[in-house]
């Protein structure tokens, strides 16, 4: 099914903290099914741009569109109704918690015994298992710590977890930092498999090799400006490196 | 052979994988150890001269315990034990005891919302804040009664509901200690509330961008810190049916210490409250026992110092294995 409008649609955001202008002006639009490599080296105003469509602060100015309507979060959580879901490398997974009770943290599912709401144990630890079986993990049960996981297997769960609850756009802040090739290419594979089934995806990173293999668009951040924005059929990676490189000057 | 040993050594790896073996091995011991030595300690007059001064500590302990996992601590709980003993017993001496009971509760419930407030809104350490609170609450106390006892001559309602004896020994306390236990180890381990708990003290960044609502989880446990201090300082009073500002002095450490014998960790995300129960356990039998192979007070000290050592190594150890 191909829409002809954008899953989202950011305008003209702009965000102050103090004196420092983090973004200017900035409009970008995520389309159905696509990968978008949100490219741009640090302070370029990557993570305020994504804080701010996934309700962590709102804009100074400028409009936020999700499936063409017009949308103000006030908290994650209500981006995450929505279906906006973050995947933060360190901050998606409580270390000394255990698998399931992690992957439904803050969305724990409850059976009734009168009027008193206990967790279904039971739920999590079937639904759990099947979606770490799913993405290919694995462990003895639902029940281990996540502390015994690599940092790809976190990701993995991670990512899981937001397809689990029905993301329809999926924001990967710098997921490959510190993987292993063999990790990364895991990674890639997970986020295919998230287009596949539905979703679009937003693929935060400083290193365009890491988003080249998998994204069909750039688009680049300096200094809290849109440099420019690229389809991956008419650049090489070479090409982009040089576009990131020049609109900071170096080249 | 080799199956043999892999079927023995299962069952051993999932009661190693309770979170509360390490206290009950190290209670076990103790108990039969004591039992062994003094003749007089397995009675049930002593067991239950035991399980009362446990009820007591005890019940502040799963406070403590509670606050901990969420990753905050609470200094103070040995004033509010003090300070809701002497309001109980101010109120109690005019008013209907039920009444005054629920006073004093409210009021050590407000000295947790204080802790709380202080903690979350000015940003300092709340080992500091609640060191504070427990300093200037004793102040407090100290200097209006000038140090003098109170003594009770109120109504029997809540002394018989609290701490006045059943028979063999076993008093009203026990029953809540076991209550408050079992209530507390639900909402835990087995309800959404709990599961943010250890999200809180775990990594609160994790849980707070997971939508849990960090500050009021902390709140709220310092809250019932504060109450199950209260609670506890409520049932001493009425059990020795006076009331002394110096009262319960040190209590804090003994319930932190019960606490991390249980298995809680002081950075927070991790303990239960069945190991709590059972550090109160420890340490009470630990205290009595000492007194009844004649050895001199002073040992209790040092001997429940050795205690929290061994058992936060022992348990960290465990952990290990499984983090």
């Amino acid at each position: 099914m191909q829409q002809d409008f954008p899953l989202v649609r950011m305008v003209n955001i702009s965000k102050c903290f103090g004196a420092v202008r983090a973004l200017n002006n900035v409009s970008i639009e995520v389309r159905h099914k696509e990968v978008l490599g949100l490219l741009g080296d640090n302070g370029a105003g990557k993570s305020t741009l994504i804080k701010i469509l996934a309700g962590v602060f709102p804009p100074d100015g400028g409009e936020i569109y999700f499936n063409e309507e017009p949308v103000k979060f006030s908290s994650p959580k209500e981006a995450r109704t929505r279906g906006i879901e973050t995947v933060h490398q360190e901050l998606s997974l409580v270390n000394i918690m255990t698998i399931s009770r992690n992957f439904f943290l803050g969305r724990e599912p409850t059976k009734r015994i009168g009027s008193i709401a206990l967790l279904d144990k039971k739920k999590m630890d079937e639904e759990c298992s099947r979606v770490i079986g799913e993405v290919g993990i694995r462990v003895r049960s639902p029940n281990e710590y996540v502390s015994i996981l690599s940092g790809g297997e976190r990701q993995a769960i991670s990512i899981g977890r937001a397809m689990y609850f029905g993301a329809k756009l999926l924001i990967l802040d710098e997921p490959m930092t510190a993987l292993s090739v063999k990790e990364t290419r895991k990674v890639i594979e997970h986020i295919e498999e998230a287009r596949e089934s539905g979703a679009s995806i937003i693929f935060i990173t400083h290193n365009v090799y890491h988003v080249y293999p998998v994204a069909d668009r750039f688009i680049i951040l300096n200094k809290g400006v849109k440099m420019g924005e690229f389809d991956k059929e008419e650049h090489q990676a070479e090409e982009i490196i040089e576009m990131v490189a020049s609109s900071e000057g170096v080249l | 052979m080799r199956r043999v040993i892999q079927n023995l050594s299962l069952p051993l790896a999932q009661i190693r994988r309770w979170p509360e073996f390490g206290v009950i091995l190290a209670f076990s011991t103790i108990f039969v150890f004591f039992s062994v030595l003094a003749p007089m300690f397995f009675t049930v007059r002593n067991l239950t001269g035991i399980f009362t001064i446990v009820s007591e500590l005890g019940i502040m302990t799963i406070g403590i315990a509670f606050l901990m996992i969420a990753g905050e601590f609470d200094l103070s709980v040995s004033s509010v034990y003090a300070f809701a003993g002497f309001i109980f017993v101010t109120l109690g001496n005019s008013i209907n005891s039920v009444l005054a009971l629920l006073i004093t509760l409210v009021a050590a419930g407000c000295i947790g919302f204080l802790n709380g407030t202080i903690t979350l809104r000015a940003r300092i350490p709340s080992f500091i804040a609640t060191l504070g609170m427990m300093m200037f609450i004793r102040g407090i106390m100290m200097a209006i009664t000038g140090g003098r006892t109170v003594a009770y001559h109120g109504d029997l309602i809540v002394p018989t509901l609290l701490t006045r004896f059943m028979g063999h020994g076993f008093r009203p306390s026990h029953i809540w200690f076991v209550a408050l236990t079992v209530l507390f180890s639900l909402i835990l381990t087995r309800t959404r509330y709990g599961n943010w708990v250890f999200a809180t003290g775990g990594r609160k960044e994790v849980a707070r961008s997971m939508g849990v609502n960090i500050n009021r989880v902390k709140l709220i446990n310092f809250i019932i810190s504060s109450l199950m201090a209260g609670l506890a300082g409520c049932i001493a009073i009425n059990r020795f049916a006076v009331a002394n500002p110096s009262f319960g002095i040190g209590t804090e450490l003994e319930a932190i210490a019960s606490a991390v014998i249980g298995g809680t960790f002081l950075t927070g995300g991790h303990g239960t409250i069945i190991g709590a129960f059972f550090g109160a356990f420890l340490m009470g039998t630990i205290r009595i026992g000492l007194i009844m192979v004649g050895a001199p007070a002073y040992w209790y000290m040092a001997f429940v110092g050795a205690i929290v050592i061994i058992a936060a190594t022992i348990n960290i150890k465990l952990r290990r294995l499984e983090m």
